[in-house]
């Protein structure tokens, strides 16, 4: 502390008050923001001057994505991109979600269910997903949205049906033991203790579950089928348009973020007593 | 009026490990308004015994009664306070006091009057709104008192529910409990490991030996009601102090004849197990 002749009103006011500048200073070094900011800045210079010294033909400079991105917002062609693209997203994690938790939230109860369950999820699990791409697209051809939405589906539900069979799990059995002894049924446990209990883990997978998605999304366009964002991806880079490309790959992002937000928003709001939550991939 | 006879319950063989005999012949009877204890070590079978009763549990051998009709399961004269408080992490305490009232069909604005009105009972008024994890463990266990006191059950079943909570916490709980029970006059089963516990609450204590978990002894503790107010007084007393040392005399024999046989057991191998030790041996 620099507690000198040139500063006595410092001690005299005490602690509690700061001029507003301090505050302001506190509040910019406090913030998480600021060193996020710090970090884009820094590996954007870097970025920056690669480009510009290297004078590659498919490496943009840093602010011209950042300009293309302001291009392609407006961009009619990016919007019907992204439309295709999420189409199969819709459908494909709908569908994952629809079958997905059910079938996590049996398994976790029924050994029966978990029994047949289990082989085919260890195979799904390990299984490169891409390598399904060919077979998909021959089964079911490159024009269908049918080998798209199947994707998505692969790539989302393992993690939705594992974090659904986890929540269950780890709901306390003194409380199936508390409800049974104040004579619930098993419909009323489902209802009064497993779901609730288990719907923190559901939500981690139904996030979880939504970022693979997208991943599998993007990835049969650009291996397979070239429409939507993949489809735009591979036409820009046909024409060695590398900030457009750059850009577009910034939009995906951007996209999934905004989604993954969403669902953090929802499980903050059924879930509120759940801030720790089983985390498993 | 419950009575057990004949009860006897075998933990079947797991991998290695041999099988257990949790209960062995126990017979009981616990008059109505009675507080009883069961007092014994830890894995004598004390909370086997309570959740059978609970009808959360099968046995082998034997039968209980309640009022003279076989327990077949949960029933609404019974009501379980639980060691773990197993209250609804998502409810309010509002809601985790009015849940065995809601799993049997009481309307929502009569189970929450109910509610209310024991939340106030065991002293938690102002925070009906809270979530047990805001809540002390004191308090969660306080919640759990009043859900079971919210079905207005004959029979209380109280599986150490003491048992998690500091010794200051534990004494202000047991003296409200007291004062609701001198109140109430329900049937109780109370188990705990605690001597003084046992003696202080109790109408009689059971005491019980492990493996296999048999009644050894019913101590009747004679100590004036109400003792709510005067727990200073029963505490310094002659009886009092009396009784607990019995009980320790012999829960200390447990312990050292368990540790030797197991002793036994290692330095011979093919030597008599503890089960047959025990059951060739009078107690002590």
């Amino acid at each position: 502390m620099s507690s000198g002749p040139s500063s006595p009103s410092r001690s005299m006011t005490g602690g509690g008050f700061r001029p507003p500048s301090a505050a302001l200073r506190a509040a910019i070094v406090g913030s998480p923001w600021t060193y996020r900011l710090l970090v884009l800045l820094v590996l954007g210079s870097a970025w920056e001057l690669y480009a510009r010294t290297a004078k590659l033909l498919l490496v943009p400079t840093f602010s011209g994505t950042v300009g293309a991105l302001g291009g392609l917002i407006v961009d009619p062609r990016v919007w019907s991109a992204f439309l295709i693209s999420n189409q199969s997203l819709v459908v494909g994690f709908v569908i994952a979600l629809l079958v997905g938790i059910p079938l996590g939230l049996a398994a976790a109860r029924f050994r029966r269910i978990e029994s047949f369950v289990d082989p085919y999820l260890s195979i799904l699990l390990v299984t490169p997903m891409a390598a399904l791409i060919p077979i998909m697209i021959m089964a079911f051809g490159v024009q269908s949205l049918t080998p798209r939405v199947l994707l998505v589906i692969v790539f989302a539900i393992p993690v939705v049906i594992v974090n659904s069979r986890a929540g269950v799990r780890q709901v306390d059995p003194a409380l199936i033991e508390m409800a049974t002894s104040y004579g619930a049924g098993e419909r009323q446990i489902w209802r009064r203790i497993l779901l609730p209990g288990a719907l923190p883990a559901i939500m981690t997978g139904v996030r979880l579950g939504l970022g693979r998605g997208i991943t599998g999304m993007v990835i049969i366009e650009l291996l397979m089928v070239a429409v939507g964002i993949g489809g735009l991806i591979l036409n820009f880079q046909g024409k060695f348009q590398a900030a457009m490309l750059y850009a577009l790959v910034v939009l995906v992002v951007l996209e999934a973020l905004a989604l993954v937000q969403v669902v953090r928003l929802v499980e903050r709001k059924v879930a509120p007593w759940a801030h720790q939550t089983v985390l498993r991939e | 009026m419950i009575e057990l006879t004949g009860l006897s319950k075998t933990f079947p063989a797991k991998g290695k490990d041999e099988p257990v005999d949790a209960l062995k012949d126990v017979n009981l009877t616990i008059k109505d308004g009675e507080f009883l204890t069961i007092l014994g070590p830890s894995g004598c079978g004390k909370t086997t015994l309570l959740r059978m009763i609970a009808g959360l549990m099968d046995w082998d051998d034997g039968e209980i009664t309640v009022d003279g009709k076989p327990v077949r399961g949960p029933g609404p004269e019974r009501a379980m306070v639980f060691q773990s408080f197993a209250l609804l992490p998502w409810a309010t305490v509002r809601d985790n006091v009015a849940f065995g009232l809601e799993l049997r069909g009481v309307g929502k604005a009569t189970r929450q009057a109910r509610a209310d009105e024991l939340i106030d009972l065991v002293g938690l008024r102002g925070f009906e709104g809270r979530l047990p994890g805001q809540l002390s463990g004191g308090m969660q266990q306080r919640v759990g008192l009043a859900r079971a006191l919210a079905v207005d059950p004959k029979i209380l079943l109280m599986d150490e529910p003491f048992g998690a909570l500091d010794e200051q916490t534990r004494r202000l709980l047991q003296e409200e409990l007291l004062q609701i029970w001198e109140a109430t006059r329900k049937t109780v089963i109370f188990i705990t490991h605690s001597m003084e516990e046992a003696v202080l609450l109790g109408d009689r204590v059971a005491l019980m030996s492990p493996r296999p978990g048999r009644i050894v002894e019913l101590v009747p503790v004679q100590l004036a009601r109400p003792r709510a107010s005067a727990v200073d007084a029963i505490e310094g007393s002659a009886e009092f102090a009396q009784i607990t040392a019995s009980l320790w005399r012999q829960l200390r024999e447990m312990q050292l004849f368990r540790r030797h046989t197991a002793q036994g057991r290692h330095g011979t191998p093919g030597a008599a197990s503890a089960e047959d030790a025990a059951s060739s041996e009078p107690a002590a």
